[in-house]
């Protein structure tokens, strides 16, 4: 690993630490006084400061400092996190976020905004306490220069054999040559430690020996104090020292050398007066020379034998450690699979080890094998079709042993597949998050307090769709704050709080992902919609149209509600297009809307792009095929039970109650006529936004995953139709919008070409 | 003869500065992610000396510089922390709760390399 | 605490002599009062100040009770540490009288 790899692991951990930064600051801002969520936030910007610093980015650092001050006020309870703060605070988060992005890829960082928001930041940090910056910033506290006891004046033990005086030590050869080498200063250092400082883990030893290494040294050991044997604590600190040192270093050198021990001893550091004047000390000095230090010790030998048990614990340990964060990720995803439940079982399992990336173990793989991986698969589930295909049409007997190994085949074919997919899921989370930005973002633009709700983050879906889905979803946010939640004052008229909320949520459902972004605004103003639709020439001006019809004429081409085109969503792009990105991932979308009580947009999405249970069906001598999950049940219509209504609506009674049926043959101009019901099949589908209708097609063939081939990257957007697939024998054929097939039917009384421009 | 480094951090990024300066410099590299994980891996390191972060979840710098020292058998370990020059009041309250020394960051290896060397034998 | 009087005892040090052995030592010196002793430092890796404090404090103690306290192989770092801190290896030796 060299430093870029860990640089590209710093801005991973940043996205991660931003994210954390975002969700803790929206929990303060909804109340939550845990410490631990202040703690979690403050952590959030030190690291990110942190790692900031390792790669020099200075311009991130000082901003994360400045956050970081302020956060710390917070924590130690001297700033109180009041919706005011807070608002500065998620500010600063979004330039934080700027910053980072800045520093990965280059660009620059609006300047003013993140000044402006320094200023405000040490406004707060500075504000309700006297100066916490200054305070953090006090110089550390000067070293205790309190000298060492002095060395008694007389010998400190009138006995010679007594043995304890220091005696002059003399090795051979080694003392000599260095002293004429060195110049400098001889500095006499008096150390004399406290107990704390070997409870701290320091070692005065250690200390003397790094001493020595800065020159040449002579040292008196001054063990007055120490008592008797059984008087004596073993832990307690009796030595001092009296060391002369000649060096070139200066005393700050010195002095550095007792850094960390420093509050824990008595030192002593100055310049000898004369160098005779340590003759006259009444302990004789140790000469002491560094060489010998390094020499290689029989005992290091010795240790090597201890140290390699060690290792061999430490293996152990850390297999150990393995296994248990094995079992640790088989939790989280166990745990995750419940909640994603309707998700295919392998996926969801799959998916939650994904979803525990942060903790978990991962690997980083390029995007780009995946996907090749994911068409490969694709490639293989064609091609295990067309041979299953086939081998049953020119296997007449049916019995060989072919059959039952094709069946094996097929089978894995659809667990790799399922596997591969699971690859590409991923949480929603990350374009939820950007989603909250965006709205505090556009709300200080138009003067609106909303608060962003999210929830169901955590659901997962392929990462095609979840890169295609900020961009759609933001215009629906963007739109959302200017148009869907009113001003305060309005709000406050109405009898609302104040404050808007906008709720983005998503779930699992039958298969598909479902999110939906409600908001408590004023709702759709239907009789501006109306007129609008009527002024722009898209409806009749007598045209009769239920509320639901009316909503959903937002969705038309150039269609656009506010009075003045506003900066936020005014930019030429509408919710036509929103609709179109949701219909080019194989999604819906809807709206419901009540006045006086907010909108709520449902958009539904494929889990992934890639691949789709169908059922085979001809309509019109075409092969189709109708997604799986929008078929609740498929029926045989006898003539009994076909009412006709109206001109040319008709009706099929299931169960005692009326569905439309819907000639899809006729909805998509494969023929010029009407079918004949009784001669086809009835497939009764739950469509988005309300009721059941029956499809009507001519024959079904049967069911087949299909590999989705998209339309539009290859031809062109078709209406009714949602995509195409190459079927086991090798044709092509078309996957029904079966949404838009029912919308078309029903929008009678749109004009039908604009109806099916518009909705499909 | 390795020397074993005990690191506990939580910032994935710090960690594999850590581990590849350690590494480089000729150190045995445990990492924890933070001062409960920190506790637990001690117990079976025995480290020559512990490098560890002041902010983490679950148990902070302090907490855990705390637990090393009551711990019998480690008790003795030198331990350096991860600190901010600018923090004295944290480095102070670190020496406190039983740090032998500190690295300020930001993260230099050299600093690192030293500062180990200069508490270990 | 008294040991055999007769027979010298003889104490084979740790590897490691730090904060945590200090006690130890102290413990293991203070039951072998009253006969000579040879120490064995030959396995010695490394020595804190604290345990040099201990045995500095038996030498002494040895002396007083007038028996032999002999240091009789030292592994280099035990040599090396020693001559750092200022004490004399050769003086931690009880001369009997």
């Amino acid at each position: 690993m060299d430093m870029n790899e860990i640089k590209e692991i710093f801005f991973q951990e940043c996205e991660e630490q931003l994210a954390e930064l975002e969700s803790g600051l929206l929990k303060l801002n909804d109340g939550d006084r845990d410490p631990e969520t202040v703690n979690a936030v403050f952590r959030a910007v030190h690291s990110i400061k942190g790692g900031a610093g390792a790669f020099g980015l200075d311009d991130l650092v000082s901003f994360a400092h400045v956050f970081e001050t302020t956060l710390d006020c917070v924590r130690s309870n001297k700033l109180e996190p009041t919706q005011d703060v807070l608002k500065v605070m998620l500010k600063s988060a979004d330039v934080l976020a700027d910053l980072v992005s800045a520093s990965r890829d280059g660009g620059s960082v609006d300047e003013s905004r993140s000044r402006g928001l320094v200023k405000e930041l040490e406004a707060l940090a500075h504000g309700e306490l006297p100066t916490p910056s200054a305070h953090a910033e006090a110089p550390k506290p000067a070293p205790k220069a309190a000298p060492a006891p002095a060395p008694k004046a007389e010998a400190p033990k009138p006995t010679d054999d007594s043995g304890f005086q220091p005696i002059p030590f003399s090795f051979d050869g080694f003392d000599a040559d260095e002293e004429t080498t060195l110049e400098g200063s001889t500095y006499e250092v008096i150390f004399k430690p406290r107990r704390e400082l070997y409870s701290k883990g320091n070692e005065a030893a250690l200390l003397l020996r790094d001493l020595s290494r800065l020159g040449d040294m002579s040292i008196n050991c001054d063990m007055d104090q120490l008592p008797a044997l059984d008087k004596m604590d073993p832990e307690a600190s009796y030595f001092g020292w009296k060391i002369s040192l000649k060096t070139t270093k200066s005393e700050d050198d010195i002095r550095a050398v007792f850094e960390f021990a420093e509050w824990d001893c008595d030192l002593d550091v100055k310049l000898s007066e004369e160098a005779a004047s340590e003759e006259e000390l009444p302990m004789i000095p140790v000469p002491f020379d560094l060489a010998i230090l390094d020499e290689p010790s029989a005992a290091e030998e010795e240790e090597k034998s201890v140290q390699s048990a060690d290792e061999t614990v430490a293996a152990a340990v850390s297999a150990a450690e393995t296994a248990s964060s094995v079992t640790k990720a088989a939790a989280r995803a166990s745990e995750k699979k419940e909640s994603a439940a309707a998700a295919a079982a392998a996926a969801a399992q799959n998916n939650a080890a994904a979803a525990a990336a942060a903790a978990g173990q991962t690997i980083r793989v390029d995007l780009d094998r995946v996907d090749r991986l994911i068409n490969l698969v694709g490639e293989l589930v064609i091609n295990q079709a067309m041979l299953s295909q086939s081998v049953i049409e020119n296997d007449t007997t049916g019995t060989s042993s072919i059959n039952m190994g094709l069946e094996e085949l097929q089978q894995l074919t659809r667990e790799i597949q399922d596997s591969v997919m699971a690859i590409r899921a991923q949480p929603v989370k990350p374009v939820f998050q950007r989603m909250s930005r965006i709205v505090r973002e556009v709300a200080d633009m138009v003067g609106k307090q909303i608060r962003l709700v999210t929830e169901g983050e955590n659901t997962e879906v392929d990462k095609t769709v979840i890169d295609k889905l900020a961009e759609p979803l933001t215009h629906m946010i963007r739109n959302a704050v200017d148009h869907g939640i009113e001003t305060p004052e309005k709000r406050e008229a109405a009898g609302k709080e104040s404050e808007g909320t906008i709720k983005l949520s998503a779930k699992h459902r039958s298969g598909r992902i479902v999110i939906e972004l409600a908001d408590d605004g004023g709702g759709i103003n239907r009789e501006r919609v109306r007129q609008k639709a009527i002024d722009n020439d898209l409806i009749a001006a007598d045209a009769n149209l239920s509320d639901e019809e009316i909503d959903n004429l937002i969705f038309m081409p150039g269609f656009s509600t506010a009075d003045k085109i506003s900066d936020i969503s005014g930019r030429g792009v509408g919710m036509d297009v929103v609709k179109r990105s949701i219909q080019a991932l194989g999604g819906r979308i809807s709206i419901s809307s009540r006045p006086g009580l907010g909108s709520t947009f449902t958009m539904s999405l494929p889990l992934t792009l890639a691949v789709l249970d169908g059922m085979v069906v001809t309509v019109a001598g075409q092969t189709l095929v109708v997604p799986l999950t929008a078929i609740v049940e498929t029926l045989q219509p006898e003539a009994s039970s076909i009412h006709s209504f109206g001109a040319t609506q008709r009706l099929i009674s299931i169960r005692n109650s009326f569905c439309p049926l819907v000639d899809v043959g006729r909805i998509l101009n494969f023929r010029a006529t009407q079918a004949n019901p009784v001669e086809g099949v009835a497939l009764l589908v739950e469509s988005e936004g309300g009721g059941q209708r029956a499809l009507m097609v001519d024959a079904i063939q049967g069911q087949r995953q299909v590999v989705i081939k998209s339309l539009e990257a290859n031809y062109t957007h078709v209406p009714g139709i949602a995509a195409a697939t190459i079927l086991g024998d090798g044709r092509v054929a078309l996957i029904l919008d079966v949404d838009a097939v029912v919308a078309a039917s029903r929008g009678q009384s749109l004009k039908p070409e604009m109806s099916l421009a518009a909705t499909g | 003869m390795k020397k074993k480094v005990l690191t506990v951090d939580d910032s994935r990024t710090i960690r594999n500065m850590l581990l590849v300066t350690l590494n480089n410099a000729g150190f045995e590299t445990i990492q924890a992610e933070d001062g409960v994980e920190g506790l637990e891996v001690l117990e079976n390191c025995n480290p020559d000396v512990i490098v560890t972060d002041i902010n983490m979840p679950r148990l902070d710098g302090f907490g855990f510089i705390e637990g090393v020292r009551r711990n019998e058998k480690y008790r003795a370990v030198p331990i350096l922390v991860l600190t901010t020059e600018s923090d004295a009041e944290k480095k102070n309250r670190a020496r406190q709760a039983g740090a032998t020394g500190w690295i300020v960051k930001p993260f230099d290896p050299a600093k690192l390399i030293d500062a180990i060397e200069r508490v270990t034998a | 605490m008294a040991a055999k009087k007769a027979s010298p005892g003889s104490l084979k040090l740790s590897a490691v002599l730090d904060l945590n052995e200090a006690s130890n030592l102290h413990g293991k010196l203070m039951s072998m009062r009253g006969s000579d002793l040879v120490i064995d430092a030959s396995g010695v890796d490394r020595v804190g100040v604290q345990c040099a404090q201990v045995l500095v404090a038996g030498v002494r103690a040895w002396e007083e009770d007038k028996k032999s306290f002999l240091v009789e192989k030292a592994s280099d770092a035990f040599q090396k540490t020693m001559q750092l801190i200022g004490i004399n290896i050769e003086n931690l030796v009880a001369k009997e009288i």
